[in-house]
């Protein structure tokens, strides 16, 4: 992790930076006329005024920024050019150091010490006072299972910088990582974590320590987005470790991403570029993909109705959820402990920023497993060439690549199946309505014969079966059972038991020989963990799939 | 960049890997703008008549090739080293060449392909094997209107470089272009190499069209229905549809068309003086693109379940023995649908 020293120079070579950006018009090209530092300057006051109008009046740091702001207005039309570049300067500065936060030592050594049975605790659901007391806690690491490409991670951590990009499905998923990390003898990872993370009750006081930046998603301020983008890209040439959630923002449908967002995704083939043309002794920058699969989901309910509520168009940010009340929490681990559910978090295969893999000693490896010098993709005549056209397609190929180990990767739970062969079944039944028509239509007095989900099971079971065997995705372990048995008694009861344990009402229940379903939003959520897989010939459902990538590449 | 254009080196900054027809035509085309250049033969005798005496009497006889193209049967020493690759390889030996690139290339190189085809059982377009099998990223395709024999006569043309990396058209355009040639670009690189592909289909039934004396209303009902399945199948893959209107599509479509000596029209006509597919390849002496490229769109077209009437009735022709006069009733009593397709409509809506 970064001292205190390190965090300053980053904030001040980020700052340096987009200052040169911003000063040298002619590299962005962009409505094809130069800016003017005024203009720039404008445009971050007009956009941080619409955001300060509709913040809350008394807020201390509104009050802060407005005044900041004002004094910027105030001294914009009275000054020369080279009085706009320190105005300039002093608004990226300002963002940079909020950006990386209010970081300090002795906390984190703290919490180095401390943090891992401190995340411990809060994912076991108990208060750090509690742990202080040192009493029994339940043993994480007996319900998260780190698998998957492993082995290698240790070795490369000491070639290069990692980035780790994990699907993301829950807030639970960062404490997730950071306990995984730590139990692979890896030095803690820095991610940008929402604001309403630090103002969450729950962990916002830990947020810092645990290695997080600040993401202040109601900024919408270019300039600021550049700043964040040029942060995480430093912190990485620095040698940070990092952690990219690289879909942007929680699934809300449940299924796994099946597009990413590019531009933090970028910051691997930028820092790897800068990395050489420095000179740097270990440029290397190594993605690692991953997959977070729960059982059951903290925030479900909630980002369900979010997806049905804007179908796709989500809000973005959610602050009052599942994961700032404590009993929700509480609930939901005690859930995990009480009927012994597995998290699994799987590694898939690491990754140069090209998107080719990379062997356990760092070196890049061709489709067909050659070895090659990355380097090249970024020269012209053996110079290194800066082009960001050039490096937007790679990191395309970076994203498929990703999304390509999400999918294979991905880990099957009963739930899963459960919910997949139900919402079939359903499906297939009332082939005339549309999606929402259909989840209107589910209610509890409807019910499905117990043998014929079992038959509907057993099919999905020999599909899952054979695409595990072609390395397509992953089974958790009572699915891998139930498949290789062709036993579904077992899967259905463990997948009842999750069903009935943590939401407010039973997504499935059964009432002797019929299974009702009770809440069809969350069957849907569930069953689309299953989604764009072709599974039973269902169609993809919320998947986007297609050009969309090459529309917005 | 002025490094890669300039020919005052001698060591060739570019190669072309596949010395059929249009491969030594590009040769040809590079070599008379100045550029020394690499011709890659996998026939020693082949590459021996070229370097020497300037000559592909198998494929462009009679002509005089330029003096700037030196051949070799040797992969290795074409492709090292190499900033720029040009590959113009058949459809179906394309994999197998890129399988011996593999171990040649390296990152920094570029690479455009001019093959127009796809891969039998795999549907991959080149550009995709080409990912596959080699290290190779920055790449891209050449497609359009472009006979050979016409562009080695010197007479005007125009043609699309496609590709997502801007260098790469702009290196491969400053090799290609002269006062004869305009150079288009295309980032859409799905869209023009599925147009230079299913375009062969259509020939084919403009090849009946013609044998059967339709007239010329029906050839061009032909061509523009043709167009539109050839569009719709390329939204479905991922292409844009305003490709499609370029000399990639339609450009390409009115050629291939036009001209009674391309191998797809041939066939067609040959169907339809009621030679069977296997007597109509021995009498042409090759395989013509369209009989395979029918095939694949037929087998994609009913996975995608994307309605092609005509390219159906071709594949139905050509494979299943369906008689011509048949398949042409079947389409004009089919039901008329509109004129221009909606999911054209919305797709070129959706990437304006």
């Amino acid at each position: 992790m970064l001292s205190v020293e390190q965090v300053a120079q980053v904030v001040s070579e980020v700052t340096g930076r987009i200052i040169e950006r911003v000063s040298a018009p002619t590299l962005g090209l962009q409505a094809g006329r130069a800016r003017s530092l005024a203009e720039t300057i404008n445009e971050t006051l007009w956009w941080e005024q619409d955001r300060l109008s509709k913040a809350d009046p008394t807020d201390e740091e509104t009050i802060a920024d407005k005044q900041f702001y004002a004094d910027i207005r105030r001294q914009l039309p009275r000054v020369s050019e080279a009085e706009q570049r320190r105005l300039l300067e002093r608004i990226v500065h300002r963002y940079a150091n909020e950006i990386a936060g209010r970081f300090s030592p002795t906390f984190y050594n703290l919490a180095a010490r401390v943090g891992p049975p401190m995340l411990s605790a809060l994912l076991t659901g108990l208060s750090p006072r509690r742990l202080l007391e040192r009493e029994t806690i339940p043993r994480l690491e007996q319900h998260v299972i780190i698998e998957g490409e492993i082995a290698n991670l240790g070795r490369l951590r000491e070639r290069g910088t990692l980035v780790v990009t994990p699907t993301h499905s829950s807030n639970l998923d960062s404490l997730v990582i950071g306990f995984a990390v730590h139990a692979l003898g890896l030095p803690p990872l820095t991610y940008g974590a929402g604001l309403n993370l630090f103002r969450n009750p729950i962990v916002g006081k830990f947020m810092h320590n645990l290695g997080a930046y600040t993401v202040d998603r109601r900024k919408r301020d270019p300039l600021y987005k550049q700043t964040l983008k040029a942060y995480a890209s430093v912190s990485l040439e620095f040698g940070q470790d990092n952690l990219f959630f690289p879909g942007g923002t929680r699934s809300r449908s449940g299924a796994i991403e099946r597009t990413l967002k590019k531009g933090l995704l970028g910051c691997s083939v930028s820092a790897y570029r800068n990395n050489l043309i420095r000179g740097r002794a270990k440029p290397d920058i190594y993605v690692v993909p991953c997959t977070i699969s729960y059982p059951l989901v903290l925030e479900a309910s909630t980002l369900i109705e979010d997806w049905l509520a804007e179908a796709g168009k989500s809000r973005y940010i959610i602050v009052d959820d599942e994961f700032s009340r404590w009993e929700r929490w509480l609930d939901f681990l005690r859930g995990i402990f009480s009927l012994d559910l597995k998290i699994h978090i799987r590694f898939g295969h690491a990754l140069d920023p090209f998107g080719n893999e990379v062997d356990g000693d760092g070196a890049s490896r061709d489709p067909r497993g050659r070895p090659i010098d990355p380097r090249g993709y970024l020269e012209v005549d053996g110079e290194l060439v800066e082009d960001p056209i050039r490096d937007a397609e790679y990191t395309r190929s970076l994203e498929q690549r990703i999304l390509r180990e999400f999918s294979t990767e991905n880990v099957v739970h009963p739930t899963h199946v459960l919910a997949f062969a139900c919402f079939e079944l359903l499906r297939r039944g009332r082939p005339e309505l549309d999606l929402y028509r259909l989840l209107g239509s589910v209610g509890p007095e409807q019910s499905l014969a117990m043998p014929e989900v079992e038959r509907e099971i057993v099919a999905l079971l020999d599909e899952l079966d054979q695409r595990t065997r072609a390395d397509q995705i992953r089974l958790s372990t009572v699915v891998g059972e139930a498949a290789a048995r062709a036993e579904v008694a077992e899967l259905v009861r463990a997948a009842l038991r999750s069903f009935g344990t943590y939401h407010a009402k039973a997504v499935v229940e059964r009432r002797g020989v019929r299974l009702h379903v009770c809440d069809a939003k969350l069957l849907f959520y569930y069953r689309n963990h299953l989604d764009g897989y072709g599974l039973r010939g269902a169609p993809t459902l919320v998947s986007s799939i297609g050009s969309g990538g090459a529309r917005h590449g | 960049m002025a490094d890669d254009t300039t020919s005052d080196e001698t060591t060739p900054r570019v190669s072309v890997l596949g010395a059929g027809n249009w491969g030594t035509t590009i040769a040809h085309l590079i070599g008379s703008n100045g550029f020394p250049v690499t011709l890659w033969a996998r026939n020693r005798e082949l590459a021996a008549e070229i370097d020497e005496r300037h000559q592909n009497s198998r494929y462009l006889p009679g002509l005089s090739l330029s003096d700037n193209i030196r051949a070799t049967a040797d992969l290795a020493a074409a492709v090292r080293d190499v900033p720029l690759l040009f590959l113009v390889v058949p459809s179906q030996a394309f994999r197998s060449v890129c399988e011996q690139l593999g171990e040649l290339v390296r990152p920094s190189q570029l690479a455009v392909h001019a093959t127009k085809g796809i891969e039998l059982v795999t549907y991959k377009r080149m550009t995709q094997i080409v990912l596959e099998e080699t290290c190779l990223r920055q790449i891209g395709v050449l497609s359009g209107p472009n006979i050979a024999r016409e562009m080695v006569e010197g007479k005007p043309a125009g043609t699309v470089l496609a590709s997502r990396f801007p260098r790469v058209i702009e290196v491969a355009r400053a090799h290609l272009k002269s006062p004869q040639l305009r150079v288009y670009s295309n980032t859409d690189v799905v869209g023009v190499e599925l147009g230079g592909t299913l375009k062969n289909i259509i020939a084919i039934a403009a090849g009946m069209a013609t044998q059967m004396d339709l007239g010329e209303n029906a050839k061009s009902l032909l061509i523009t229905r043709g167009l539109s399945e050839i569009a719709r199948l390329g939204v479905a893959l991922g292409a844009d549809p305003m490709t499609f209107s370029g000399l990639a599509g339609i450009g390409d479509l009115m050629v291939t068309c036009a001209s009674p000596i391309s191998r797809n029209h041939r066939v067609g006509a040959a169907l339809a003086r009621g030679l069977s597919l296997a007597e109509a390849i021995e009498s042409l002496g090759m395989v013509a693109e369209g009989v395979k490229a029918c095939k694949i769109a037929y087998e994609l077209t009913t996975q995608l379940k994307i309605r092609s009437p005509l390219m159906h009735g071709v594949y139905r022709v050509v494979h299943e023995g369906l008689d011509p006069r048949a398949g042409l009733g079947e389409l004009m009593a089919a039901a008329v649908q509109d004129d221009i397709d909606p999911t054209l409509v919305r797709a070129a809506a959706k990437g304006a």
